[in-house]
């Protein structure tokens, strides 16, 4: 197994080491943050992120720096940086590690994205459930800002940069940069029409710029080493770095793996994760979290950057892979996570809210082995109708365990389907959604 | 709207069709503009866009996918494609979505007919649908007696809870629940406690809320509309009465039609049943020896009325007749009843209603700066960058024109100085103080010293207008010696307002530059009001507000036609015009168009009426719509002064007090029945049109002064109300000329220099000095007759929407005397002083200020007798909206 | 003239076939008249008769109050007053129901707007009358043709497909609407 240097987790792999200012500090931490203190003007910085060539980690891939470059020059009233940690992708757990293990990673990472945009405060969205990410987070923040690292007077610059973590309330679709932010307001977690986008109009009308824990969290390391290293690592041009891989479903070894851009995924569920459990044949992958569209075998020498899954018809998106085996009935995952996309579509558009609780209800149908054959016309076509045309790109992600099951897969649906008509050719259909449960 | 020149403009196609659209313009109204019309649930041009229910996709050239045009703004050159089939496709996918959960009752839901989905569904999509799941449905949720809820028609659009929020500042709608569970609530378990605008039910596009007062009486196509003026405050709002066969079924507005926009209060959309109420009188009545009413024909009605006046005029004179007539009739009715009296009885006692407090608005305009009329229009209160409300908690008495100002502070982020007796307390119904950047609580009797210290704030921190010493010195030095004789220390004292806040105020508003001073019931019907209005015209000048675009002072009206009873000169001082009732020409030219010579006798007004009617030289009166014997405190002794007439002629819709005490009583109709204008608040002529035929034998009051002439020998005859308007026209040239918006005069240059040079001393030496009135230990809770938003005078607790709202009177009390009293809102409570001693119940609410006890004046029928009368010296308007009282908790047994 | 055109003429013989199926039907006589109101003919299944209003198999009308029929009807026969059932809050019906079959036309839209099948045409056609008030029905007169011409009754709706379940249904929880 080729090994690569680790970056962001490789602090935490250290024996011993708990992840406390002191901790940190003698690995080299917040020797960036003095850096662009000191010595980087914020054009610089973006400067440098844009040569890095970073891009969001949180599903999108957008550059990092061109994002903070949108932030109006000019603007003077209060800006913020908001660190999305509502990490609620099925199937993706990278950042709940980044914070838990290495807060102050993070944190130095939000005082520099601060110090480059001009934000003077920083809110983390933490995910409602990581009630101990949320604590630690709160603890490093005080550490932090005794030593002044955060706070009124960063390092004595002058210039005041304060934090503070705020918890969800435990719905998805606060994890959409909008609906964050919505939810920041106080206000009911729903995407925003956009435009304007956050870059001008976000928190609270002002300028923002919406970014993911391990994006911020690779800021030090770029700024310490350098854009040329960083753009080195993994396949430049276009996917630069490492990424954080969250294995998870039927391989040997699941958990976080950090690995270079641009390897396979052979690589990385062969090798890295100790190949598949039971010695069975790969049947299926989601290569990032649950709003990509599922790849089959024939691609698993795809490689790990954006462009390569984009072209074999799925998406990086958050790092979340989960792999199955020969014999999983993909009708059912497709359920499944069909079932997670109705309970968290918001309700505020209608495609959405109403197209994912009818593809559950036509699916829950199919695999009680009460479906039609024209159920999966039905589907594709609600897929159609529901892509495109949504507020955000929840309903873009919602569709794709179906897009991708009828595509490789629909032989299983008419098989399914085939012995429901043997048992009854008439629907008579049970509740399926109990009524206000 | 800003008007845009052309820079502004961007040119764009839909369908083909270019037009050039201001920047700015969302693209759905553009398409509009030019006949495209795009489907759309969520949208509506009174809220910002929320694009959910994605109806209005549009193809847009050069964009990658298709585009909500409800939330996209034009560009130049955009190239909008709207009938293009994939658009089609779309919106039809749409409709198959909201179809899905939507269930098929049409056949008995309120909205079949008017729906949007109904239409859109016609429009789109196959008579099938593909959906052969179970439908959701809601738990049926009971919201109120007045709004119906039917939460599985729901297409969650959230227009009602936008328009809540956005609009009426309310915020009592909130969705509940995620995806397709969720759900439109109010909070709370109890019923829907809000202000009842009924806006909800206007915007839904769907049935899932309707009105349930209306619920299951009518279908969409049976209604037959009457667009015309709402009468329950001077705001004027326009409505539009729909009714079936003659029943009346319900009423809305239309959006960009009207002073009201489309907007209604409580009053406007369920106080609609007052009209038809069973106790309307159906026949003329004539009182019999033994006391009792009989029903009579019109003729003999009319024939008896004729003789007896005939009789007290030949035996007596003109003077020996007084008139009283109501506001709430039409500009025809109180031109005619005023001709009526001048020229056929021959009396110059007329007045009418706007003596209870419009004229305090009036006179100090006319003596100031030479107008009758508000120099500003609601658009002005929407563009105004300060206002500042004073006495009146604007939402309650004129929610409409309250709206105008709710959308200047949130839309146009006005400074509002409000001073209110009130406190800024949360409650269901909105409170205009809570909007307001700057609060001065002051006491309902306290608002004349809070005036005089707004204007020492001007003098003192020399944010005098700076021209204006050397351009009138004396009036500067005579107000600033008459200010300066009252101490800081006592304003401070009394108002219970800091020095710091009346300067921040005075700060505030003369930063601005289109300041306006809306003037509310508090002011204009408490004791002083025409002093306080006209150091109010002061303190504009003062600020060199006065006279500028945007600027004025505007008293509010409070019943529908207040303005136009001045102006028809239904009130004593006045001839139509309004014209000085001495003015030599205009008697000149009225005696040669009515054909009669002008009564000689000085005018006396409506107090002065009864006092002579006790003294024996009115000796007949003819009340029409006016019930001054609920209406005034018993220590006016107006019964006992109608009791000593020979003869009184009432003209009512009920049989009310006063009517009762009438000899004959004679059906009048009320603004449903009739064609005529009212006159609003700031001035604007609207027409009034009959929506339902006459219950009964009643008839408009023009046609029974009319036929009252006829009978009398003195015809005054018109076919319709439209040939007196004709008349109206030719003594008051241009009368009602008007355009969408209501004309704005200016100030009268030569009347402000005449005030500034010497008018001003006129009252000078009383009207700045500051005079307390103590509270005696005994009785010290300042009683306050209010008004409630969900009631006007005593006509709407006629009507069972709204006495379902709100069916009694409560007395009204702050949290912390409540409970040093020891009292809980639903106790009895025992209200006295020296007249006499009243039990009610009491309501606890936050923001009634402490010390003070409110009570609604729509249901003082009882509590009416605590209440002393003030007549003012110069306006003569009697005051009788504040008393002194104790108040005592009584046990529930000792009741 | 041939001695066979000769014996026609002497037996008139054109006349006589002239008068053949007269004669023949003279000999192989049955009556076409009916007999009416002896004999009555039998009428087609989709005949348009007499209107009535229907009710479901547990005697509850099925008639909703939509005035649908009253819209569509091209003689403006229909005047119906819909209202909330007394005891069944938030359901309606019809209050009253008023038919003038003196100028009804039989066209059948009426029936064919009712979204709930709650009119019928029976094959009653013998509305003769002296008085013409006599055709100014009201709701329990067509309730009670309809009892009379249609015996077998459809389950309640809501019985019918679950997604109706809750069409015009009460609420007895919430307060009537006139409380």
């Amino acid at each position: 197994m080729p090994t690569h240097e680790k970056i962001l987790l490789k602090n935490m792999d250290q024996p011993g080491y708990t992840g406390s200012l002191k901790d940190y500090e003698a690995v080299g931490g917040y020797q960036a943050l003095r850096r662009v203190m000191k010595e980087l003007a914020p054009a610089d910085l973006i400067d440098i992120v844009k040569q890095s060539g970073l891009r969001g980690r949180g599903g999108a891939g957008f550059p990092t720096g061109v994002k903070w470059s949108f932030i109006p020059k000019d603007y003077t009233g209060p800006k913020y940086l908001c660190c999305n940690a509502d990490e609620s992708e099925p199937g993706t757990f990278k950042d709940r590690q980044l914070m838990e293990r290495d807060p102050h990673q993070v944190l130095e990472g939000i005082a520099i994205a601060c110090q480059a945009i001009g934000a003077e405060t920083a809110y983390i969205y933490i995910r409602g459930e990581f009630r101990l990410g949320a604590k630690i987070l709160e603890h490093a923040i005080d550490e932090a800002r005794q030593a002044r690292y955060l706070g009124e007077n960063v390092l004595s610059s002058g210039v005041p940069i304060q934090v503070y973590v705020h918890a969800g309330a435990g719905a998805y679709i606060c994890g959409e940069e909008t609906a964050l932010l919505e939810s920041l307001e106080g206000k009911r977690g729903m995407p925003r029409v956009k435009p304007p986008f956050p870059a001008t109009h976000g928190l609270y009308q002002k300028p923002t710029v919406v970014n993911n824990v391990e994006t911020l969290a690779n800021l030090p390391h770029i700024v310490t080493r350098g854009a040329d290293w960083f753009a080195s690592i993994g396949s430049p041009p276009k996917s630069t770095g490492t990424r954080i891989f969250c294995l998870s479903g039927h391989v040997k070894q699941p958990g976080n793996y950090e690995v270079p851009m641009g390897i396979t995924f052979r690589e990385l569920i062969y090798e890295h994760a100790g190949g598949m459990r039971g010695e069975k044949p790969l049947k299926a992958f989601i290569p990032g979290g649950a709003s990509a569209s599922f790849l089959t075998e024939a691609h698993l020498d795809v490689k790990l950057d954006f462009e390569s899954v984009a072209q074999a018809g799925s998406m990086l998106g958050s790092g979340g892979v989960t792999v199955m085996e020969e014999g999983t009935s993909m009708v059912w995952a497709a359920l499944r996570l069909m079932e997670f996309f109705y309970h968290e579509s918001c309700g505020k558009c209608t495609p959405c809210r109403e197209g994912s609780s009818w593809l559950v209800q036509v699916l829950q149908r199919i695999v009680d082995r009460r479906g039609r054959m024209e159920d999966l016309q039905v589907l594709a076509d609600l897929c159609q109708n529901i892509v495109g045309r949504t507020v955000c790109a929840f309903g873009d992600a919602e569709i794709a365990p179906i897009v991708g099951t009828l595509q490789y897969w629909r032989n299983e649906y008419e098989d399914l389907i085939r012995e429901s008509t043997a048992i009854s050719t008439t629907s008579k259909e049970l509740p399926v959604l109990a009524l206000n449960s | 709207m800003a008007e845009s020149n052309n820079q502004d403009l961007v040119t764009l196609t839909v369908d083909g069709m270019t037009t050039s659209v201001p920047q700015g313009t969302l693209v759905i109204e553009a398409a509009r503009q030019v006949g495209v019309m795009i489907p759309h649930f969520c949208y509506h041009p009174k809220l910002t866009p929320d694009a959910n229910c994605r109806m209005c996709l549009v193809e847009i050239e050069k964009l990658p996918r298709l585009q909500t045009s409800c939330s996209t703004k034009v560009a130049e050159g955009m190239v909008v494609k709207s009938n293009v089939p994939h658009v089609d496709e779309a919106r039809k996918s749409v409709l198959e979505f909201i179809l899905a959960n939507h269930p098929l009752d049409c056949p008995v839901c309120d909205q079949g007919g008017r729906c949007d989905l109904q239409d859109f569904s016609h429009q789109y999509t196959p008579t099938t649908s593909r959906f052969t799941e179970l439908k959701r449905v809601f738990p049926k949720e009971y919201f109120s007696p007045l709004i119906e809820t039917q939460m599985n028609r729901c297409v969650q659009c959230m227009r009602c809870v936008r328009y809540c929020d956005q609009v009426m500042d309310v915020k009592a709608l909130a969705p509940s629940g995620r995806g397709t569970l969720t759900e439109i609530k109010h909070f709370s378990a109890h019923e829907l406690d809000c202000e009842f605008c009924g806006g909800c039910v206007q915007i839904c596009p769907v049935g899932a809320i309707t009105s349930r007062l209306s619920m299951y009486d009518f279908r969409p196509w049976m209604l037959k509309r009457t667009d015309t003026i709402c009468t329950y405050c001077g705001d004027g709002c326009h409505i539009t009465i729909q009714k079936k066969q003659d029943e009346l079924i319900e009423v809305n507005s239309t959006q960009g039609v009207g002073r009201n926009n489309g907007d209604l209060c409580a009053r406007g959309f369920f106080g609609y049943h007052a009209s038809v109420h069973p106790d309307r009188i159906m026949h003329p009545l004539i009182k019999q020896q033994d006391g009792r009413f009989a029903q009579a024909t019109w003729e003999e009605a009319l024939e008896l009325v004729a003789e007896k006046f005939q009789g007290i005029k030949t035996a007596f004179g003109g003077n020996a007749f007084g008139g009283l007539v109501t506001s709430r009739c039409t500009n025809e009715e109180l031109y005619l009843f005023q001709k009526f009296m001048r020229g056929v009885l021959g009396s110059n006692r007329v007045d009418s209603s706007a003596r209870f407090g419009h004229v305090n608005g009036t006179l100090p305009l006319l003596s100031v700066q030479g107008t009758h009329r508000w120099t500003a229009t609601f658009e002005d209160i929407v563009d105004a960058d300060a206002l500042l409300l004073i006495g009146t908690n604007i939402t309650e008495t004129n929610p409409i024109t309250g709206l105008k100002v709710k959308q200047a502070v949130k839309q146009g982020h006005a400074i509002l100085v409000t001073m209110e007796s009130l406190l800024p307390a949360r409650g269901t119904i909105s409170n205009i103080t809570l909007l307001a950047t700057h609060h001065l609580p002051v006491r309902p009797d306290h608002y004349h010293i809070a005036i005089v210290g707004l204007i020492k704030s001007v003098l003192d921190n020399g944010l005098v207008d700076p021209g204006l010493e050397t351009r009138a010195p004396e009036f500067f030095r005579a107000i600033k010696a008459a200010i300066d004789s009252t101490s800081w220390a006592h304003i401070e004292e009394v108002s219970g307002v800091s020095r710091e806040v009346f300067s921040q105020s005075a700060h505030a508003f003369s930063s601005s530059t289109r300041g306006m001073i809306i003037v509310g019931q508090g002011v204009l019907r408490s004791p002083r009001g025409a002093e306080m209005v006209t150091n109010l015209l002061d303190f504009l000048i003062l600020t060199g507000r006065h006279g500028q675009p945007g600027c004025g002072l505007c008293p509010l009206a409070e019943e529908n036609n207040d303005q136009g009873a001045i102006e028809m000169g239904a009130t004593a001082e006045f001839l139509p015009g309004p014209i000085a009732i001495g003015h030599h020409d205009t008697r000149q030219a009225l005696s040669k168009l009515w054909e009669v010579d002008l009564p000689q006798e000085p005018a006396s007004s409506l107090m002065e009426m009864f006092r002579d009617a006790q003294a024996g030289q009115v000796k007949a009166m003819y009340i029409v719509g006016e019930n001054p014997v609920e209406s005034l405190p018993q220590t006016g002794k107006i019964k006992e002064a109608l009791e000593s007439l020979e003869f009184l002629v009432c003209q009512e819709l009920f049989l009310t007090e006063t009517a009762q005490l009438a000899d004959v009583v004679l059906p009048a109709c009320s603004y449903v029945e009739k064609d005529g204008t009212f006159t609003n608040t700031e001035g604007m002529v609207q027409p009034v049109r009959q929506a339902i035929d006459p219950i009964g034998e009643s008839r408009p009051d023009w046609e029974i002064f009319s036929a009252l002439s006829v009978v009398m020998d003195q015809p005054m005859e018109y076919g319709e109300a439209r040939d007196i308007f004709k008349e109206i026209r030719s003594v008051i040239p241009g009368y009602g000329l008007v355009g969408p918006v209501a004309t704005r005069p200016t100030p009268k240059v030569d009347v402000v220099q005449q005030y500034l040079q010497e008018g001003f001393a006129h009252g000078l030496a009383t009207r700045y000095v500051c005079t307390q009135d103590q509270p005696a230990s005994d009785t010290p809770f300042l009683l306050a007759s209010t008004q409630s938003l969900f009631h006007s005078g005593k006509f709407s607790t006629r009507s069972k929407g709204l006495l379902q709202i709100q069916s009694s009177g409560a007395i009204m009390l702050n949290p912390s005397d409540a409970k040093k009293l020891g009292i809980a809102s639903g106790d009895s409570v025992c209200v006295s002083n020296a007249h006499g001693a009243v039990t009610t119940i009491a309501r606890v609410l936050n923001r009634i200020p402490p010390d003070v006890a409110c009570f609604p004046e729509h249901f003082d029928q009882d509590i009416r007798c605590l209440f002393e009368l003030h007549i003012d010296k110069e306006s003569h308007v009697p005051y009788s909206k504040l008393t002194w009282v104790r108040l005592e908790r009584v046990e529930k047994g000792d009741v | 003239m041939k001695f066979g055109e000769w014996v026609k003429t002497l037996i008139f013989y054109e006349i006589l076939m002239g008068m053949k199926a007269t004669l023949t039907h003279l000999l192989h006589y049955k009556p076409i008249t009916l007999q009416y109101p002896h004999e009555k003919k039998p009428l087609p299944p989709n005949y348009r008769g007499m209107l009535a209003l229907l009710r479901y198999d547990d005697e509850t009308e099925k008639c909703v109050g939509c005035d649908l029929c009253e819209a569509a009807c091209p003689s403006r026969v229909i005047q119906v007053y819909s209202a909330e059932v007394p005891g069944e809050p938030t359901k309606r019906y019809a209050k009253e129901y008023y038919m003038d079959m003196t100028r009804c036309l039989f066209c059948g839209q009426c029936v064919d707007a009712c979204p709930v099948d709650a009119l019928g045409m029976t094959q009653e056609f013998e509305w003769a009358v002296y008085d013409k008030r006599n055709l100014q029905l009201n709701k329990q007169q067509l309730l009670a043709i309809g009892d009379r011409a249609f015996p077998v009754r459809e389950k309640r709706i809501e019985f019918q497909h679950p997604n109706v379940a809750y069409f015009n249904v009460s609420f007895g929880d919430i307060p009537q609407k006139d409380a």
